[in-house]
């Protein structure tokens, strides 16, 4: 039997610290349907998808109401359209995009992740096509979510991509407007993007994974900021010993993640692929990444000292995660997307936390610029230097790193934006010099690897 | 075979598992299991032994009260002979947690629900410090449940047992709470 304080700190963690499973991700490998006939291929990932996917969500559920933990996104992850249809134009991409749309709608996902293409050192036909159909495919559809990798470390940077999705964020922004330019929410752009990670809009299956897999992401703001509350309370900690509580407070996270993600797959008679112990907010009240910084004793997320708080956050998240399963993937470590969070979009509109911050923060968090909404008339040159800064962070520091950047149309810095649901709403952040046309970006090519990626 | 359960109740002071087991040694029995815990200052005690073979259950309670007589325990011995092995069935274990305000017969009340469904209650924790704070006023039942229960009418019974009584309801599987609590 279990003491009274561990029924009693299990039941707060679920009851009180909103402890979820955030998203049970189904990854399809789609490249036994390949066809080079659109209405072949069609029919074939049709197929293959609701045959793993069909009660995908009702097995999710069930698991999660026998453990009293609920598993809030079920989603699908599926092989890199640009690969398994290559052969495609973007016409033809588009009607891939309705088609993996009605899927999700049939099988009861929201989100269906693999809208993607991996173009760091090239641009093939596919990925061209790919990222010509993304701005029509993001606006006339509702849950396919779409990225491209522009950069690795091994690779570097391909900086003809950067500008490229910088134009298609202006054209998604343009073909949404009446929506806040909602289509660029669903849409990342990453450098070192992980192929097994759960978390939309990057999810996607990698070209090395299973036939079909299930990958977990847990999330805990909540309970790590009520762990680090709950022991200040008691008594002075340094901040060693207050690493060491999220590092336990994670691991605890991770192993119900674990639990959960292996028994529905063991249900779907799927491989377990890997659990993703991020940090993932929600726009609630005590599910915030940014509450975590308070109770750390900072004002607001974006002051002073809140970059040297989030490596440790994030440090200690990692290391928790590494001692509480063999099979810990994806991005593992804090998210700060902006709109997401209630309290970083509040800190962000009281302008505690300015664009140039949040990119300093990204250097040492797990994803990059999440859900930034931007004054709609930024120029391609400012975005498209905005996403490159942000990949040589990933580049250099061999790391993830990605943009999921809104140019919110007819709207300017301090406007409010809602995207709606767990996207949330933010204030528009202020860039500055939002209209320059500097050629840096124009110049197009390559930035080339640097000296640490000569490893082999 | 000559296997006894031994229950001993008393006021909880040092020495008494001390003196119980010496007395049983002396008495030629051998442990097999002993399990005790302590309840507002009571202490509560089971011993299952070996009993030597011809000595009946009355022998060994008389025996035990007669040593221990001036210790003020409270001593019950029963006979095991007979009771078969539980036969081992295939369950997956649930805790069914509540909290909420104190009032009388809450715990019969519950049980009553999972014993209605042929359900066992293999462990029960119940702290009632009174008033309506609901952390002072916890209870956790263990059950395992088979098969042979059906397990969504129980937890649904419950689930509206304890909306009339005013309880915050926790169901879930023994295993969440492994993961969360032990490395």
């Amino acid at each position: 039997m279990f003491e009274d304080q561990e029924i009693i700190s299990t039941i707060e963690m679920v009851k009180n610290e909103n402890l979820d499973v955030r998203a049970v991700t189904l990854g399809i490998n789609l490249f036994d349907c390949i066809s080079h006939d659109l209405t072949v291929f069609k029919k074939n990932i049709r197929k293959k998808i609701i045959g793993h996917a069909a009660t995908l969500v009702e097995t999710c559920d069930q698991v999660g109401e026998k453990y009293g933990i609920k598993v809030v996104n079920k989603r699908i992850s599926i092989s890199p359209i640009a690969l398994v249809g290559a052969c495609f134009s973007s016409e033809q991409m588009v009607e891939i995009a309705h088609e993996l749309n009605d899927i999700a709608k049939a099988v009861n996902i929201d989100f269906i992740g693999g809208f993607s293409a991996l173009v760091e050192k090239g641009i093939a036909n596919g990925d061209q096509a790919l990222i010509d159909a993304i701005p029509k495919a993001l606006a006339t559809t509702q849950r396919i979510c779409a990225s491209v990798n522009v950069a690795t470390t091994k690779a570097g940077i391909n900086m003809d991509a950067v500008l490229a999705m910088s134009r298609t964020i202006k054209k998604a922004a343009a073909l949404t407007a009446d929506e806040d330019g909602l289509a660029c929410a669903k849409l990342c752009v990453f450098s070192n993007i992980p192929e097994d990670m759960p978390f939309m809009a990057g999810a996607y299956l990698g070209v090395g994974q299973a036939d079909a897999v299930i990958n977990v992401g847990v999330s805990g703001p909540g309970v790590i900021k009520r762990a680090i509350e709950r022991n200040l309370s008691q008594q002075h900690l340094s901040l060693g010993r207050i690493a060491e509580i999220i590092k336990r407070t994670a691991c605890k996270v991770t192993r119900v993640g674990e639990l959960i993600g292996r028994e529905v797959a063991d249900i779907l008679n799927i491989r377990f692929g890997v659990v993703d112990l991020s940090l993932a907010p929600t726009p609630t009240v005590g599910d915030s990444v940014g509450e975590i910084f308070q109770a750390l004793g900072l004002t607001h997320i974006g002051v002073p000292g809140s970059t040297a708080a989030l490596a440790m956050l994030n440090d200690a998240v990692k290391k928790g995660g590494a001692f509480a399963s063999s099979h810990v993937g994806g991005l593992s470590g804090a998210f700060i997307p902006v709109s997401e969070d209630l309290n970083i979009a509040e800190a962000a509109q009281k302008g505690f936390l300015s664009i140039e911050k949040l990119e300093a923060m990204t250097c040492v968090c797990s994803v990059g610029l999440d859900m930034v909404a931007v004054p709609g008339n930024i120029t391609e040159q400012v975005l498209a230097g905005i996403i490159a800064d942000e990949m040589a962070i990933g580049m250099i520091n061999a790391k993830t790193t990605a943009t999921r950047i809104i140019p919110v149309p007819g709207k300017k810095a301090g406007d409010s934006v809602n995207f709606g649901g767990l996207l949330g709403k933010a204030s528009i952040m202020d860039v500055p010099h939002l209209d320059l046309e500097d050629i840096f970006v124009e110049y197009g090519g390559h930035i080339p690897a640097p000296i640490h990626s000569l490893k082999n | 075979m000559n296997k006894m359960i031994i229950s001993v109740l008393a006021k909880d002071r040092p020495g008494i598992i001390a003196s119980v087991t010496s007395d049983l040694c002396d008495l030629g029995c051998n442990l097999e299991n002993v399990n005790q815990m302590i309840l507002q200052n009571q202490f509560a005690g089971f011993f299952i032994v070996q009993a030597p073979e011809g000595v009946s259950a009355e022998t060994i309670r008389q025996e035990l009260t007669l040593k221990e007589e001036a210790n003020g325990l409270t001593i019950h011995v029963r006979s095991l002979e007979g009771d078969t092995q539980m036969p081992v069935e295939e369950k997956e274990i649930f805790l069914i947690t509540t909290s909420g305000p104190d009032q009388k017969g809450l715990v019969a009340q519950l049980s009553d629900v999972i014993s209605s469904f042929g359900a066992n209650i293999v462990n029960l924790k119940a702290v009632f410090m009174g008033g309506s704070n609901p952390n002072e006023n916890v209870m956790s039942y263990q059950v395992p449940v088979t098969k042979e229960i059906d397990a969504p009418a129980l937890f649904a019974a419950l689930k509206e047992k304890a909306k009339k009584l005013d309880l915050d309801i926790r169901i879930q599987h023994k295993n969440i709470f492994d993961v969360t609590n032990k490395i």
